[in-house]
């Protein structure tokens, strides 16, 4: 205390005389050099980005790779590319938003700081643009790097008869650059606009609102477009023609994945709100008021795997169908194949995009609440309790969105494919393990973010007086 | 009544080489309120934390004369400290912090429910509570919902709902504005010493601290000035054993059984502001 020496004039940044311009690099790199920060919250976004990149650019080098064919199937499986780059673009959206909101939150409790010290909003908005685009850069640059490092490993996916081999998607220098600057891009941008909300209240004061108000209307419309759907398939009856198969297919995919996203945050909250009646321990209440207080955020979540779940069970009883009416040529056979692991990585890929979010979300939502834990350890709860309840209210909407599509799925397809969910139970297995793997590896992203949470509770000092 | 229910003896606290704590003695007796006071940085949070069992001192013991018997409690496990203040004491920090997607009522409750008791009894008992300070009518907002004050009553609702009567407080007025600031000073002091229970408060508002049956001051980690008398010099305070008397000390945590409700309350309790 005593210690502290008085401010010697030869320390001030510019010369003998203040410039009146505020030195941005150095005031970023005041904060965001190692030991000024936990070095968690510079981590932790870099991560983010990286991980966001290196998916991107997978997701990317594979579509490109079914666009670069010129055999016989090519427009049929550019076509099939691009469904499950739509599939897979809510996810990963989800968990760019969520490396960006990562790194805009470090500046909540800093903000308050260089204002205070006279820093004026432009100033401010621009250490925090600074900051939030170096990290992400950095990050996009690990991710190129573990985009690379992954190929091999992705080129035993089998396609065509064969695996893909290790540089099937490489996308080229040119989409990598693109890439990089893009996210970059996007966290500057996304910097910038959550920033306005701090600017305008320098407190940081979010008052928050009632828990958004879902209306039954979307429940009613959404009953309405699966019977229409539903009778419309039935009616169909027993299809022999492939084409309108598939286009029966398709058609009964878009209306559901509009109703999915119609009715998914309210099925979401009318869930929770059954849990929440039968919760009858702390951690059973904690998690379901969780989901409760914001439905769209919950279902944001896990949106994505409720879309390619339907998907996987829509698509993989048609191949099977598929398959038991055209088995003849060994090139269908291998062309419906193609199409199944083409819907099991989709699978997958929308699973990893959501445990990654998960991860990264967490990793956030922990450090944001560290003066909660904190109190909450000291009035004597559980560490095991807060940590099933953070569990909960993540598994809980992933398990009812996953189960409950798949069986609108399931619903859906049964008029066409009742014959075919007796002929092959095998892919259906097949599926149903991918489910199993996919919640696996969502849990698993949980259990990594638990050190988080222990160590806050291990340096207290870091969070309350 | 002069019944030590607390007695900490040469407490040292370190922090790398800086030293919160230089040798404190103290006993606080059931049914006292005292208000810890000192400058910034002298040493009285760590103190609260030490003689709550938040923080292991680095020397000397903490005496808890719990239900059940004594117990040591730099000789209790993390884990039975952890159920030791959440079944025998309460706490009331600075910011309130609630669980903030919980209603009122349910952060109230959370205590009892980590103890097993079943959530319909938990939350009856809470909202008792929550009657008793004045929150009737607010029992199903958001903890966002609430003004400060407001939110500091749940708090104090929270810490001692399990039937703590030991409760500990750390700035719990430090964020509200003056008005305010008595209003939940009064009900803090209402529903523990009022009904005979124990507090200790660390503040910084003379206020706070008039309103307290005794003041101990702190500086530099050290106890300068006790209102409850002298204060002994080091050679003169008792052997850790003489508290405890003839009994062997127990590691038992004590597992205390809630009352009914706030027995307190009634006449004078006006509605939250
Ligand atoms: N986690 C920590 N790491 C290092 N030093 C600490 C830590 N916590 C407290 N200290 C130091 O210990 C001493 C006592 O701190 P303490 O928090 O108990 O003071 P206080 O009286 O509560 O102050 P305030 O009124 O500001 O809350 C101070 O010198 C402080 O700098
Ligand atoms: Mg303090």
């Amino acid at each position: 205390m005593s210690t502290i020496a008085p401010p010697t004039p030869t320390a001030a940044p510019t010369a003998s005389r203040p410039s009146g311009r505020a030195p941005i690099a150095r005031l970023a790199w005041m904060l965001t050099r190692p030991g000024a920060a936990s070095p968690a919250t510079v981590a932790l976004p870099i991560v983010a980005f990286a991980v966001t990149t290196a998916l991107l650019l997978i997701v990317l080098g594979g579509v490109l790779m079914f666009w670069q064919r010129t055999d016989v199937n090519a427009e049929a499986f550019k076509l099939l590319s691009l469904l499950a780059l739509a599939l897979l673009i809510v996810p990963l959206a989800t968990l760019g938003g969520a490396a960006a909101r990562l790194s805009a939150r470090r500046r909540d409790d800093r903000l308050a700081t260089l204002r205070l010290l006279g820093a004026t909003t432009g100033t401010v908005t621009l250490v925090t643009v600074v900051e939030s685009t170096v990290l992400a850069f950095l990050g996009a640059l690990a991710g190129v790097v573990l985009y690379a490092v992954s190929m091999p490993l992705v080129g035993l996916i089998p396609f065509d008869g064969g695996p893909i081999g290790p540089t099937a998607i490489w996308t080229g220098p040119l989409p990598i650059l693109a890439v990089v600057v893009g996210v970059a891009l996007l966290a500057a941008v996304s910097s910038v606009i959550g920033l306005r909300a701090v600017v305008v209240s320098p407190l940081g004061v979010r008052l928050r609102q009632r828990a958004p108000h879902t209306s039954w209307l979307r429940l009613l419309a959404g009953v309405v477009i699966v019977a229409v759907a539903y009778g419309t398939l039935s009616s169909l009856g027993v299809i022999t023609d492939v084409a309108i198969l598939v286009v029966a297919l398709v058609g009964a995919f878009a209306a559901s994945v509009a109703v999915l996203g119609l009715v998914g945050p309210f099925a979401l909250s009318v869930f929770a709100k059954v849990r929440l009646r039968r919760a009858k321990t702390a951690e059973q209440l904690i998690s379901a008021r969780g989901i409760l207080e914001s439905p769209k955020a919950a279902w944001r979540l896990v949106g994505g795997v409720a879309m390619t779940s339907f998907v996987a069970v829509v698509a993989g009883t048609g191949t099977a169908l598929l398959e038991s009416f055209s088995a003849q040529s060994s090139a269908d056979a291998i062309f419906i194949a193609d199409i199944r692991t083409g819907v099991l990585i989709t699978l997958v890929a929308s699973f990893t995009m959501v445990a990654c979010s998960v991860g990264v979300g967490q990793a956030a939502a922990v450090l944001d609440r560290r003066d909660l834990y904190v109190s909450l350890d000291r009035v004597g709860m559980p560490v095991a309790t807060m940590d099933r309840a953070r569990v909960r209210s993540v598994m809980l909407p992933l398990v009812f969105v996953a189960v409950g599509s798949a069986l609108l799925g399931a619903l859906l397809v049964f008029p066409l494919a009742g014959l075919a969910l007796i002929v092959a139970p095998l892919s259906l297995l097949v599926i149903g393990i991918c489910f199993v793997l996919g919640l696996a590896l969502v849990r698993l992203s949980l259990l990594a973010t638990r050190p988080i949470l222990t160590n806050v509770l291990a340096h207290p000092e870091r969070s309350l007086g | 009544m002069n019944t030590p229910l607390l007695h900490a003896s040469s407490l040292v606290l370190r922090y790398g080489s800086t030293t919160a704590l230089a040798g404190v003695d103290l006993v606080i007796n059931e049914g006292e309120s005292v208000a810890i006071m000192g400058a910034s940085g002298s040493g009285k949070t760590s103190l609260l934390h030490c003689l709550s069992g938040i923080l292991r001192p680095d020397g000397g013991t903490v005496r808890f004369a719990g239900p059940t018997g004594p117990v040591d409690l730099s000789t209790l496990s993390d884990g039975e400290r952890s159920r030791l203040r959440r079944e025998a004491f309460g706490f009331v920090f600075q910011q309130g912090l609630l669980v903030p997607e919980l209603t009122a009522v349910e952060n109230a409750a959370l205590p009892l429910l980590l103890s097993g008791y079943a959530r319909r009894d938990a939350e009856a008992r809470a909202a008792a509570w929550l009657g008793a300070l004045g929150l009737r009518g607010l029992e199903e907002r958001r903890i966002g919902e609430l003004s400060g004050g407001q939110a500091q009553r749940v708090a104090i609702a929270r810490a001692q709902v399990g039937g703590a009567t030991l409760i500990f407080a750390d700035e719990p007025t430090g964020a509200l504005d003056s008005a305010t600031s008595v209003d939940v000073m009064d009900a803090l002091l209402r529903s523990t010493v009022g009904q005979g229970h124990t507090l200790v408060v660390v503040t910084h508002d003379e206020k706070v601290a008039a309103r307290c049956s005794r003041v101990v001051r702190l500086t530099d980690g050290q106890i300068v000035s006790d209102s409850a008398g002298p204060v002994p010099p080091r050679a003169a305070v008792p052997a850790p054993g003489a508290f405890a008397g003839p009994s062997p000390v127990t590691t038992a945590v004590a597992h205390v059984a809630a009352t009914d409700g706030p027995a307190f309350g009634g006449a004078g309790w006006e509605a939250g502001r």
